[in-house]
């Protein structure tokens, strides 16, 4: 029996809707949590990549002679090493765009491209080991500027006519009429500059290699662990059960550490050729913000015609995504850029088309928000300024167009639960949006709105987007769950075992949680999409069920009760005919543990959404199981002098189905606005003339601090999704998406210019108010 | 041999000359509370205290330290209890991914050791080193708050006094 038995019975409440303390914080405040960058073996050796000083050229030869003979190096690995397999993370939809290769063979296509690796016993001998090889290049023209690259005769980078390696044409109804129809037509031309996730751990890896029975372990700092298995697997010609990812605390993601980089490769292939000996390779700095993932730059252009009643009837327009060398998740962050408006508002002709095109530049992938950032920005911009030109408040003229429940999408999204409507009036409720809007001017004080809706889920693995989850019962009544879902920071392991603890009928302080490790943990895609909670979360209801009804079982049989009358509610096994209480579930447990059933309790669960995929001819599909919504309001006073804009408040409401915890979500929430703050006035990678980031460190790249971060007021609404897990959706992404538009909507409130560009520095303000002054004199 | 005195004890080491804090702690004596964020002095994840000053061990020469008071976040609880910005941090729910968690508890001791009640400004300027990607700042600001009212509500208890010196 479990000696805090009487604890867990005593101090029992249901958790989900509370906000219980974090299942791993304890080791986090008191440095005890291992992340990958801890990870540390006797004989360790230390790696580094080989990166291309060139933008763009021919790979002639290696000489790595001389590397191997300095002492203290213990394996150089280059082209020769690899299958010759490329990588990529969109062969369900856009095979054609798996263009990267484990290390690169024939041709170098951005400063910073790997074509090598070393490691040695320390950092300073792989140093000099990395400066002895001997490579010939033959440099290519190259190009750095996206709308350059899409010019005819430009380098190409790969085979891709025009550098562009994804066509995107969203085409519903017929545009071209109905604008004509319109009392409005306005067209806008929005910039959204390419960003870094900058989570704080570096991209950093451990691979050892068992020299005889040939298997490998990965120690990853990794929000997709089973996506990392599947691509080393791939690229190294192995099983997937003989490649292990551990996925270690990972020091926060927001999109960059979705995919195997070479750097995992070659921790893996350096193990294996220095005869096993574990390999740690630690990105500095500034290789992360050359060498991992970025977000994609994007131009938006877009124009709409509007009924002077406020109804959208034709929106058109292009996106072109700066994508640097390679793919990545590119083309369906481009898709995602333009489809994800059908969730917010009710169009039915409508024709963007997106490019995805090349440049001699850092890979672009997925960030948070999945290119909704940048959509964000332009559309949410675009819509005030539509409300504008006929003279609507932009509420009300949001009011006109938005979704609502129980619709279908032009593109056949199947919205159950939204709440948008309640999130904009609640938002505006409390920011008092009628009493400020356009009242404020002669202070410089201004209020705007910006709305959003966010997938949970997305189809990026190769064939399904499943979860799995398995709950072990011991025999004293402590859990285990198990989840192949990755914990980033956001806290899915504790919400995750709140769930579990919930549907066990159980305390949460009898649950422990192992997550993400492919030898271990049922598969899950990972995190991304939001769907964590909606999806590993349905897996673990479904798992916890399972082990409930194992338990049930043996009591039923020990009593001689139907089964199907029994319950574990707070710790106590009920029948649930009359009420009346069985035993505890320690007893239970004890029972089930006897000698005379000695039965284990392993329940198990995989939940895949029913969904379909988008079908990228058509752009028809339901790409999620359920639709977040959410609104966001926030209000700023303009120093017309400096031209610095400071954020008095910012209010979000938010359609989150349920609150598994509400303090996590609260974090989400003020996680994404600090975030949207950033790119908002601060965050802006850019590149020199040889695609190099010009501002690859933190003193270049600003991110945003303490200094000025403002109240927040975060408003949950939960309209109780019937798919959901106790009524939750995905919340992850979705409060960053409209933040820059409603600063800048707010901005426009105060002092009547509109900021098309981003960021949002005090000279372009300034700039703007000078043309403004001189607009109005003549 | 170089002694350096970290979270109340004295460590012999056979150091070079040229390593810094940072290497120390994580490399020498796998203390790896003490995060690497950027190795530039600019991300605060490696912050520690030396004699009660917030200080960036990755910019910051380990043998230049002998005779100074080292306390990096392995040395904040005291037995079993945890130190009350450890708790605060934990109730508040200013812990999202915790990377930078260290850095922060220990740029925040150093200020509530000499203040107990900061002005927001004051906070501001005392986490102006410290980057935080998860958690957007304010529930960590809060935390920060309500740890400085239980340091002083200890201190206003004499007995209780260890706990948070």
């Amino acid at each position: 029996m479990s000696v805090n038995t009487t604890n867990h019975k005593a101090k029992y409440v249901d958790p989900v809707g509370k906000s219980v303390p974090r299942i791993d914080g304890l080791g986090m405040v008191t440095g005890q949590t291992k992340y990958a960058f801890d990870v540390s073996f006797p004989n360790m050796l230390i790696g580094k990549m080989l990166r291309s000083p060139h933008p763009h050229a021919k790979i002639i030869s290696i000489d790595t002679s001389e590397a191997e003979k300095l002492p203290g190096v213990r394996a150089v690995v280059t082209a020769k090493d690899t299958h010759n397999i490329k990588f990529g993370s969109n062969e369900y939809f856009f095979p054609h765009t798996i263009d990267q290769m484990a290390i690169e063979a024939e041709k170098v296509r951005y400063v910073g491209d790997e074509l090598g690796a070393v490691a040695a016993v320390d950092e300073e001998t792989a140093d000099k080991a990395l400066k002895l090889i001997k490579v010939e290049y033959e440099k290519l023209p190259h190009v750095v500027d996206v709308e350059e690259a899409m010019k005819p005769g430009s380098p190409l980078i790969h085979e891709s006519l025009n550098n562009i390696a994804v066509i995107l044409p969203v085409n519903f109804g017929n545009p071209d009429r109905t604008m004509k129809e319109a009392d409005y037509v306005r067209e806008d031309k929005f910039y959204a500059p390419a960003a870094h996730q900058s989570a704080m751990e570096p991209h950093v890896c451990v691979g050892q290699w068992e020299t005889f029975s040939n298997k490998v372990t990965l120690w990853a700092s990794s929000q997709a662990p089973f996506k990392c298995r599947e691509a080393l697997a791939k690229t190294l010609k192995m099983d997937l059960n003989d490649v292990r990812v551990i996925k270690m605390a990972v020091g926060g993601g927001f999109g960059g550490k979705l995919e195997m980089l070479p750097m995992d490769f070659a921790a893996c292939m350096l193990s294996k050729k220095a005869g096993g000996l574990p390999v740690k390779i630690c990105y500095n700095r500034e290789e992360e913000f050359l060498a991992s993932r970025r977000k994609h730059g994007m131009i938006y252009r877009i124009k709409s015609g509007v009924k002077k009643d406020g109804t959208i009837v034709a929106m058109t327009g292009e996106v072109i995504a700066d994508g640097g060398a390679y793919c990545s998740y590119g083309p369906t962050v481009l898709a995602a850029a333009i489809m994800r408006i059908f969730m917010v508002y009710r169009l039915q002709h409508f024709r963007i088309t997106g490019y995805r095109v090349y440049t001699n530049t850092p890979i672009s992938g997925a960030m948070r928000g999945f290119g909704g950032v940048q959509a964000g920005f332009a559309i949410e911009s675009h819509m005030d300024m539509l409300a504008e030109g006929i003279g609507m408040d932009p509420v009300e003229f949001r009011m006109k167009n938005i979704t609502g429940p129980n619709m279908t999408t032009v593109n056949q999204m199947k919205l159950t639960t939204n709440g948008l409507k309640e999130c904009i009036e609640k938002a505006c409720a409390a920011a008092d949006w009628d009493k400020k809007r356009g009242q404020q001017k002669h202070l410089k004080r201004g209020i705007g709105i910006g709305i959003a809706a966010d997938v949970m889920g997305s189809k990026m693995y190769k064939s399904h987007e499943s979860a799995g989850s398995i709950v072990k019962v011991e025999e004293d009544g402590s859990v285990y769950l198990f989840t192949g879902a990755a914990d980033t920071g956001q806290g899915s392991n504790t919400a995750l075992s709140q769930i579990a603890a919930h549907e066990l009928g159980v305390s949460y302080s009898r649950i422990k949680c192992k997550s993400g490790d492919t030898e271990i943990t049922p598969f899950d895609t990972g995190s991304f999409a939001s769907r964590v909670t909606f999806i590993s979360g349905n897996a673990t209801i479904l798992a916890a069920r399972d082990a409930k009804q194992q338990v049930l079982k043996v009591v039923a049989e020990e009593l001689g009760v139907n089964q199907e009358d029994l319950d574990i509610r707070a710790e106590e096994v009920i029948n649930t005919s009359d009420g009346s209480v069985l035993m505890d579930f320690d007893k239970a447990l004890t029972l089930a543990y006897s000698f005379n059933y000695g039965r284990q309790i392993i329940g198990r669960g995989s939940y895949n959404p029913k969904t379909t995929p988008i079908d990228f001819r058509t752009g028809e599909g339901n790409v999620s199981g359920s639709y977040g919504f959410e609104a966001q309001i926030a209000e700023v006073e303009v120093d017309t002098d400096s031209g610095e804009v400071t954020i008095l408040k910012m209010w979000d409401a938010h359609d989150i189905g349920k609150a598994i915890n509400p303090q996590s979500v609260e974090g989400q929430i003020e996680g994404s606005l600090a975030m949207g703050i950033g790119y908002t006035f601060l965050e802006n990678l850019h590149f020199d003339k040889k695609g190099r980031p010009a501002n690859g460190n933190f003193a270049g790249y600003r991110l945003p601090r303490t200094m000025g971060m403002p109240e927040m007021n975060s408003i949950l609404v939960e309209t109780n999704d019937p798919e959901g897990p106790f009524g939750a959706k995905g919340m992850g992404e979705a409060s960053l998406l409209p933040t820059s538009a409603a600063i800048a909507n707010a901005i426009e409130d105060a002092i009547g210019i509109r900021i098309k560009e981003l960021p949002i520095t005090p000279d372009k303000i300034i700039k703007a108010l000078k043309e403004k002054q001189e607009g109005d004199k003549s | 041999m170089t002694t350096l005195n970290i979270n109340h004890k004295n460590y012999e080491l056979d150091l070079k000359g040229n390593e810094t804090l940072l290497e120390v702690l994580r490399d020498h004596l796998g203390l790896t509370g003490t995060k690497t964020g950027c190795e530039e002095s600019e991300c605060g994840t490696c912050t520690v205290t030396v004699n009660g000053k917030a200080v960036l061990a990755c910019i910051t020469m380990a043998a230049a330290l002998e005779g100074d008071r080292i306390i990096s976040i392995e040395g904040l609880a005291q037995n079993e209890d945890l130190h009350p910005l450890q708790q605060a941090f934990l109730d508040k729910g200013a812990v999202q991914c915790g990377f930078c968690i260290p850095g922060f508890i220990m740029s925040a001791k150093a200020l509530l050791d000499q203040n107990t009640a900061p002005t927001r400004e004051e906070i501001d300027y005392a986490l102006d080193g410290n980057l935080c990607r998860c958690a957007g700042y304010l529930k960590i600001i809060e935390a920060i708050e309500s740890a400085g009212q239980q340091m002083q509500a200890q201190k206003d208890q004499p007995q209780s006094q260890e706990v948070c010196s």
